[in-house]
């Protein structure tokens, strides 16, 4: 049983499979055996959320998940979020915001982002950077991700600084 | 000779090009390159900081499932060419007779994964014989403790700099205001670590290198010279990198390691550091001590200053040795001080090497506008005011001998004062201290060199090429490496406004060392450096375009113009022809034999100029807990002409949240026995979306100095000048209890040890 | 840092579970939420040669109320509980320190057992398990049910008394005295973070005299400790500053607690202190107390 598992699941709407073994972690499966490598690896102990995937809809940090553990689970990666080739609304939002900048942490955070405004379609500002406190970014200094939040919510957002 | 174009793009908040890759999880990092028959590395690391090796035992790993190759340190230094001339310390790329810090690197082993190349490093012993470690300047400074490198001794002084008749100047002062201050060790932490994978094809005899640099010509200089491969056989090839802030500056001894595993096994191999490495022994910064004298009247003038620093530069070399002449040649920053007494001492340690962190000489800013606060309190004048009546005007220059043109610091203090109304804070800061709330304000200035105005020496050289595509596509190959800076967007906006095209129709070449000039990115140098070279580089593309169309039409050049992506006779739109007609029409040779549309331009920085600005914070802290709330943020800043704003504002607020993390979270501790206490994300911690406010920008309007590129350089700025910022916040905050700051580390704990509510440790 | 390998097991049914254990012993390692025990291999610092996995097995994630207890099943998701109406309606306690631990993510995965099982000294949950007097269920292949008090439960650093054969089944949370006030005051290096101090207060009052007490600590010992020579000291008084301050100063006056690179053990009982007493007031707010 430490021998390599046959791993089925549905990932971005489409069944994969790929074998793995049972310590192969879901971050690594996703990237390694499926060629999604999207989902990024940050730190391997669930501290810095850049490997943050949505398995059966939650967010969930892919370091610390074996793939076996997602058999017959439905996986949404960053890959999965453009719409016949263009960027989703969220996804624009975040672009219009200048919202990143060397892009390791974005799909942790994409994806956190959209499983809360699954959640929560219209969230302020507070309740924004509560939901985010868990995704490191390193780059931005994060106001540029908050606003393009919130303009993916709706609101109008003031592009000058004061 | 130019024609008028309107700016469509240059001072615009154009979204970047980058994104599409980014926000789609398609960008090509490192890890994600996938070769076939793609081996990968692990290493057997030291767990002590400083100890002679006494065994290796290899206990079967190279027969362990999947691995491919072992390599001792003798085994690899085999494979390498060791330049005899080489100066500094000796030392071999993986440890052999000795560990000089925790983390240092042993064996390597390669396998056909990370997993079961972590195996096989499991079954590998070592056995250690340990010495005494350096962990702080006392321990250096040991004649007991052994040297960490043969012959060279853990303290090293450097040159004293004077300036200015410090001895009167001295004398003269009513009095003198004196301090230590420490600045305490943290690192870069970009969220994608240290990664390469060297790629060696036998039958061509090249060796391709696909980095995470800042870069690409230093990665193939360094591996080149490492392995003893002509340069014309390493190429490098890098595409996105996940942040740097000069960790990636240089290359590492593992990257090292695995270019000539791939070479002696001529199949791809692959590093991609962990989290735990990265913190432990990819490098760190800032860890100084300062004696510090500040020369004053009682009326506020600031006179002169003498400094003596002491810099802990680490085990093995860094850049640690050259922080303190850097600093000196700005530390008087934008003020009129008349003299500047610089000593320093650099010593080696058994830490991670002293690498190169946004703004290397930050302290400089901390240690000045420190005691600017501390001259402030003893001579009982506003911090503001005692600021506005020392800064210096821009006909200036520094008592160094640097000149202060363009430099906008006065106006920043005065923008400040203007945007933050002081006096009602006071009233809210009284009104709280009644109800046991500690609410502090704090200011701090800077300039930065970015690249300086033209004055005392060039401001050193950035080459850059050209061309037209046959479909019509401006191709600019610059050796810049973004990581995060968006050069691809601001570049392109630049060249976009020259050449009267959509931004769609430029394309920025980077991370190439085949096909791009030689440079890289860091000093903040890219704006004026790589945004006037752009901007020069693509006018002489336009004269280009022009005169070969010129050829191509059998028209006087002077009657050709180029306007909406199109090139023709002026009055006669049906001879226009597009960019790629163009192309196409000269690279069949329609245009003459030998004509070509590539140009070539080296940039000299025109006139350059200071970038610089004034922050202030309001802050509370709690004085039951330690916990310290920044309350508000403001920037005043000048950073010349803006290309793009929305991309100068990510640059200072992402440098203020690492001086807030550097204040009130992050320290690289190492124990008394040099053991590394921080070696995780629960350890070191990172600044989230709940520590990190919004933050106010005001963005000045600059002093043009050059006729065409006013672009100055904002990288670092936001790092250097947060940290003193913050502190100087906290004490005000802290005032009641008659705290004085001293350090630039203030965790919960330290900020009740401050206010005498629990014994320090 | 990948972990090392091991032998995997997915149990369709508690009973296979608990034979493995039964049959593995200190070699296995259950496998819940893998918040806390997957970021351990991740380092090798744990290494378990066999894994079982219970998030197949049946049974365990139950969330109900009745006569008086709240029984959570050991796999109850942090993150289902925080959304759970009987949780915010029946168990307080619970639903205060919930939104504390990690974050979302964290929570998303994992489970009331596991958190427990695995016994941080600085975690939440046992916290609320000590101050709701819990009963803490396990169950193994040789002995059957056994029902542990949160008390003889948390025995050390990161130790239970679990038996290496057994599992945490079930979680029974008496309910506290309608009316009481619950306030979860937690001292953290950032949103998020292992708490470095906690308390979590509970108090019932009757015409603004105090009938019932308890206050949890987490982050000042080995374990999650009451302080109940503090809760027995307010019991009668009246429920105002004073009695706050008082009970703070009896709650931190033994303590010892550890030194890390967050907090020295200074820090931790001063803040302690402070805590208590800020719990205390807001717990007396929360009970309706002017």
């Amino acid at each position: 049983m430490t021998d390599p598992v046959q791993i089925d699941l549905v990932v971005n709407g489409q069944p994969r499979s790929a074998a793995a073994e049972p310590r192969r972690l879901l971050a690594d499966f996703l990237r390694d055996d499926l060629g999604l490598t999207g989902t990024h690896v940050g730190c391997e102990h669930g501290v810095c959320g850049a490997c943050t995937v949505l398995v059966d809809g939650e967010p969930v940090r892919s370091c610390l998940m074996f793939a076996v553990q997602a058999r017959g689970a439905e996986v949404r990666t960053i890959e999965g979020l453009a719409e016949g080739g263009r960027l989703n609304p969220v996804q624009e939002a975040l672009w219009n915001s200048h919202s990143f900048q060397c892009g390791f942490c974005t799909p942790g955070f994409v994806m956190q982002i959209t499983a809360l405004l699954e959640e929560n379609p219209t969230p302020g500002e507070a309740e924004i950077r509560e939901a985010l406190s868990g995704n490191i970014c390193r780059c931005t200094g994060y106001q540029s991700i908050v606003e393009g939040v919130l303009r993916a919510a709706g609101h109008d957002v003031p592009t000058a600084a004061h | 000779m130019t024609d008028v174009m309107p700016q469509r793009y240059t001072g615009a908040r154009t979204r970047r090009v980058e994104d599409s890759r980014i926000l789609t999880g398609t960008g090509e990092y490192v890890d994600d390159v996938k070769l076939p028959g793609l081996l990968h590395a692990a290493f057997v690391r030291s767990p002590v900081a400083h100890a002679t090796i006494t065994r290796v035992d290899l206990n079967g790993a190279r027969e362990a499932p999947g691995v491919v190759a072992v390599y001792t340190g003798e085994e690899l230094e085999a494979r390498l060419h060791h330049d005899e001339e080489a100066k500094g310390p000796q030392f071999t790329t993986l440890a052999t007779t000795k560990v000089r810090v925790v983390g240092d690197p042993i064996v390597m082993v390669i396998a056909e994964s990370r997993y079961l190349a972590e195996d096989a490093c499991d079954l590998i012993e070592v056995d250690y014989d340990e010495l005494p470690p350096v962990a702080t300047f006392d321990d250096a400074r040991n004649p007991e403790i052994p040297p960490i490198f043969e012959g060279r001794s853990n303290v090293r002084e450097l040159p004293r700099a004077t300036f200015g008749d410090v001895e009167g100047v001295f004398a003269r002062a009513d009095r003198v205001v004196r301090a230590h201050l420490d600045v305490h060790r943290h690192q870069n932490v970009p969220m994608e670590g240290q990664a390469m994978l060297a790629d060696y094809d036998a039958a061509s005899g090249r060796l391709t290198l696909h980095a995470s640099t800042q870069g690409v010509h230093a990665v193939r200089n360094t591996i080149s010279g490492a392995l003893g491969l002509d340069r014309s056989r390493v190429h490098v090839v890098a595409k996105e990198i996940g942040g740097s802030f000069g960790l990636k500056f240089g290359t590492s001894r593992e990257q090292i390691a695995i270019a000539a595993a791939s070479v002696d096994l001529g199949r791809p191999v692959k590093w991609v550091e962990d989290r735990t490495e990265n913190l432990t022994v990819s490098g760190q910064a800032r860890e100084e001590s300062f004696d510090l004298e500040l020369a004053v009247t009682d009326e506020g003038d600031v006179l002169g200053l003498k400094v003596d620093m002491i810099l802990d530069q680490g085990a093995y070399p860094g850049m640690g040795a050259m922080v303190p002449s850097i600093m000196q040649g700005v530390i008087v920053g934008p003020y009129r001080m008349q003299a500047l007494d610089f000593a320093s001492t650099v010593v080696t340690s058994n830490k991670a090497a002293y690498v190169a962190y946004r703004g290397p000489w930050a302290s400089e800013t901390f240690l000045r506008e420190r005691m600017l606060d501390l001259a402030a309190a003893e001579l009982g004048v506003d911090p503001l005011e005692l600021r506005l009546r020392n800064v210096a005007g821009q006909s200036d220059t520094m008592i160094t001998g640097r000149s202060l043109r363009s430099c906008t610091a006065r106006e920043s203090l005065e923008k400040i004062r203007e945007v933050v109304d002081v006096a009602d804070f006071r009233r809210r800061q009284e009104a709280a201290r009644a109800e046991g709330r500690y609410l502090g304000i704090g200011i701090a200035t800077f300039i930065e060199g970015a690249p300086g105005p033209r004055g005392d020496g060039p401001l050193g050289r950035e080459r850059m090429t050209a061309t037209v595509d046959t479909d019509g596509t401006v191709l600019v190959f610059t050796g810049q490496m973004p990581h995060g800076q968006g050069h691809q967007t601001t570049f392109a906006q630049v060249a976009a406004d020259q050449l009267g095209v959509p931004i769609e129709q430029v394309r920025i070449v980077v991370g190439d060392s085949d096909r791009v000039p030689n440079s890289a990115t860091g000093g903040s140098r890219a704006a004026t450096m790589a945004g006037g070279a752009t901007l020069h580089v693509t006018r002489k593309l336009k004269d280009r375009i022009r005169e070969l169309a010129a050829e191509l039409l059998e028209a006087n050049v002077d009657d050709i113009e180029v306007e909406g992506g199109r090139v023709g006779v002026r009055g006669t739109p049906v001879s226009a022809l597009s960019f790629a007609e163009l192309a196409t029409a000269v690279e069949e040779g329609r245009a003459g034999e030998g004509a070509s549309l590539e140009v070539d331009l080296t940039y000299d920085g025109g006139e350059g100029g200071w970038s610089g600005g004034t922050h202030c914070a309001e802050v509370e802290v709690d004085a039951d807990t330690g916990l310290v709330h920044i309350r508000r943020y403001v920037v005043a800043e000048d950073c010349g002409e803006l290309i793009n704003p929305a991309i100068v504002e990510g640059q200072i607020r992402g440098g203020v949240a690492q001086g807030i993390g550097a204040v009130l979270l992050e320290k690289s501790a190492y124990d008394e026995h040099g053991q590394f206490l921080a070696a995780s994300f629960m350890d070191y911690l990172l600044p989230t979306t709940t520590e990190v406010p919004t933050i106010e920008i005001h963005h000045l309007e600059t002093t043009p100095l050059d006729a065409d590129v006013n672009f100055r350089g904002v990288g670092e700025g936001g790092m250097i000048v947060a940290p003193p910022t913050l502190v100087n916040a906290i004490e005000d905050a802290l005032a009641p209890f008659g705290v004085k700051i001293y350090e630039q580390h203030l965790p919960p704990k330290r900020i009740l040890e401050l206010i005498g509510a629990i014994d320090p440790e | 840092m990948k972990p090392p390998p091991f032998e995997y097991h997915a149990p369709d049914s508690l009973e296979e579970a608990l034979d493995l254990l039964r049959e593995h012993g200190d070699e296995a390692r259950p496998l819940a939420g893998g918040q806390s025990l997957v970021p351990m291999m991740n380092f090798r610092l744990a290494r378990p040669s066999v894994v079982i996995d219970l998030n197949q097995v049946p049974g365990l994630s139950e969330l109900d109320a009745a006569d008086g207890v709240v029984r959570c099943g050991a796999m109850v998701r942090e993150r289902a509980a925080e959304r759970s109406a009987v949780v915010h309606e029946r168990a307080p306690l619970l639903a205060a320190a919930l939104p504390l631990i990690g974050h979302e993510a964290i929570r998303t995965r994992g489970t009331l057992g596991g958190s427990l099982a695995h016994a941080d000294p600085a975690a939440e949950l046992p916290a609320v398990a000590l101050a709701a007097e819990a009963q803490l269920v396990a169950r193994s292949a040789e002995r059957g049910e056994r029902v542990l008090g949160a008390d003889e439960f948390f025995a050390g650093f990161f130790t239970t008394a679990l038996e290496p054969d057994e599992l945490l089944v079930e979680i029974r949370l008496p309910e506290v005295p309608a009316g009481s006030g619950v306030r979860f005051e937690e001292v953290a290096r950032r949103q998020g973070d292992f708490a470095m101090v906690g308390v979590l207060a509970v108090l019932h009052t009757a015409d603004g005299v105090i009938d019932d007490a308890r206050l949890a600590l987490i982050g000042v010992a080995d374990r999650a400790v009451r302080a109940r020579e503090a809760e027995a000291a307010l019991i009668g008084a009246k429920a105002d500053a004073g009695a706050f301050a008082e009970a703070a100063a009896t709650a931190a006056r033994d303590l010892e607690p550890m030194s890390d690179l967050h907090g020295s053990s200074a820090y931790r009982k001063h803040v302690a202190e402070r805590l208590v007493q800020r719990a205390l007031q807001g717990a007396a707010e929360a009970a309706g107390v002017r």
